[in-house]
């Protein structure tokens, strides 16, 4: 016991430098020691594997629990007062934001306004720093307006995993791009159609294609699906009630 | 079993009561499981996978992220939600590259790297492949053939609980009579794996 109380004294860090150093040449030199030092080392990480495997179980059954009542399905939501709190605030923010484009701009046709919306809004798609995604490859190309491209990096994810709801977005998002609109509104349909997502912004983006296409009928449609977005909650709420009044 | 009532915490209460030893952590820990709870669904859709490697992964990902918490290495630069995301994101990636199988060795190679940071290269190197020949599964097995107030003592301290903080949990009169039994137990420990 003695030696293992030794090796706690260090690890605690409760010597001094000097024999902190002394602790650390008899690890090199005394076998016997070393495998003592190995061991307690092991033993916390025999304990920390423990309580892993423990925990697993314990979220096991509260997911299991939770699977039964339904409340794995869905976003839990803040309290009422401080969802009120964000959504005034974020409402106050657009009423601001509104008032500032009408007194720049006056009206605009629907494919101006998706113009300004696509340079705002989708000018880049997020990267993070993982080279090896093929996501974040198709996004890189885009980022560079290689649109063409990324589609095609993207269509190559969707082929390999037709439930990849990211590609089949950017996808639709680079088809706009390219002005190949019929494309762009097959993959935002396919996209609608993931109805478990928590955020899933197809509507909107089929109006924007509409908006941007500009085919006779094409502005009353996709004011009909803005509508929806704001009548249903749907995803990018705001930016439709945005794009209603200017239209 | 009570559902912990995530949605009264916010993220920074949540890391608060993560970097503290206690009943609040437990319940933290469970109330960041049950936030993004969801994610799992998300998994199956995104990336095809089946419900019990989406949960794998998701669970792995609470661990992952709670350990960076309590360890700092997370900075609060992002939300927990996205934090998480990504952590989950690149295991579920991680699991379709069939990646995953030695999780365990590498886990234990970073958290015994943490723990030898600032010893001597020489002697870390001596250690690391000492730690490495070990046989895990014996050792946590003997670890279940303590008895329950010795398990319970070094599985506090693999957790991090100080002295003290275990002396407030298994109700011993003071933090140095902690150290003796839990030396002791230790001890035990190591006969048992040896023999």
């Amino acid at each position: 016991m003695d030696s293992l109380g030794y090796i706690d004294n260090y690890f605690k860090g409760e010597f001094p430098p000097e024999e902190a150093r002394q602790f650390e040449k008899r690890i090199q030199e005394d076998a016997a020691f070393a495998e003592e030092v190995a061991f307690y080392l092991s033993a916390i990480m025999a304990g920390k594997e423990q309580l892993e495997e423990e925990r697993k179980l314990q979220f096991r059954e509260l997911y299991q629990h939770n699977s039964q009542t339904g409340s794995n399905l869905t976003v839990v939501k803040r309290p009422l007062v401080r969802r009120m709190v964000t959504r005034l605030s974020a409402a106050a923010m657009v009423a601001a934001f509104v008032f500032g484009l009408f007194v720049v701009f006056t009206a605009s046709s629907p494919q101006q306004l998706a113009d300004r919306y696509i340079k705002e809004k989708l000018e880049t798609l997020p990267v993070n720093m993982s080279p090896m995604d093929s996501i974040q490859n198709g996004s890189r190309l885009y980022n560079e307006g290689k649109f063409g491209e990324a589609l095609q990096e993207f269509a190559e994810i969707i082929k390999a995993n037709p439930a990849d709801y990211t590609a089949i977005k950017h996808a639709g998002i680079a088809s706009l791009r390219l002005q190949d609109y019929d494309r762009a509104l097959d993959y935002f349909r396919k996209l609608e159609s993931f109805s478990t997502l928590h955020a899933n912004p197809a509507v909107f983006y089929q109006a924007l294609t509409l908006m941007k296409r500009n085919q006779a009928g094409d502005a009353e449609k996709a004011k009909q699906l803005l509508h929806r977005v704001e009548d249903k909650d749907l995803d990018r709420k705001q930016d439709a009630q945005d794009l209603l009044k200017k239209m | 079993m009570p559902i912990p009532n995530s949605s009264q915490e916010t993220d920074q209460e949540i890391i608060l009561h993560l970097r503290q030893n206690g009943i609040d952590r437990r319940r933290s820990e469970d109330a960041l499981f049950n936030r993004y709870a969801y994610f799992v669904r998300e998994g199956m859709t995104k990336h095809s996978i089946s419900e019990d490697d989406a949960f794998n992964a998701y669970s792995d990902s609470v661990l992952a992220a709670i350990d960076r918490i309590i360890s700092g290495t997370f900075q609060g630069r992002s939300s927990l939600k996205t934090y998480l995301y990504q952590i989950f994101h690149n295991k579920c990636v991680d699991l379709l590259r069939k990646k995953a199988t030695n999780k365990h060795s590498v886990y234990r190679t970073e958290s015994i790297s943490n723990m030898l940071l600032h010893i001597t290269d020489n002697a870390r190197s001596v250690v690391q492949k000492l730690v490495d020949q070990a046989d895990w599964r014996q050792l946590r097995e003997r670890l279940n053939q303590l008895n329950d107030d010795c398990r319970k003592m070094l599985l506090l301290w693999a957790d991090n609980y100080s002295d003290k903080e275990i002396a407030g949990v298994l109700e011993y009169k003071t933090a140095d009579v902690v150290k003796t039994s839990r030396l002791r137990c230790l001890e035990k420990l190591k006969r048992l794996y040896k023999n």
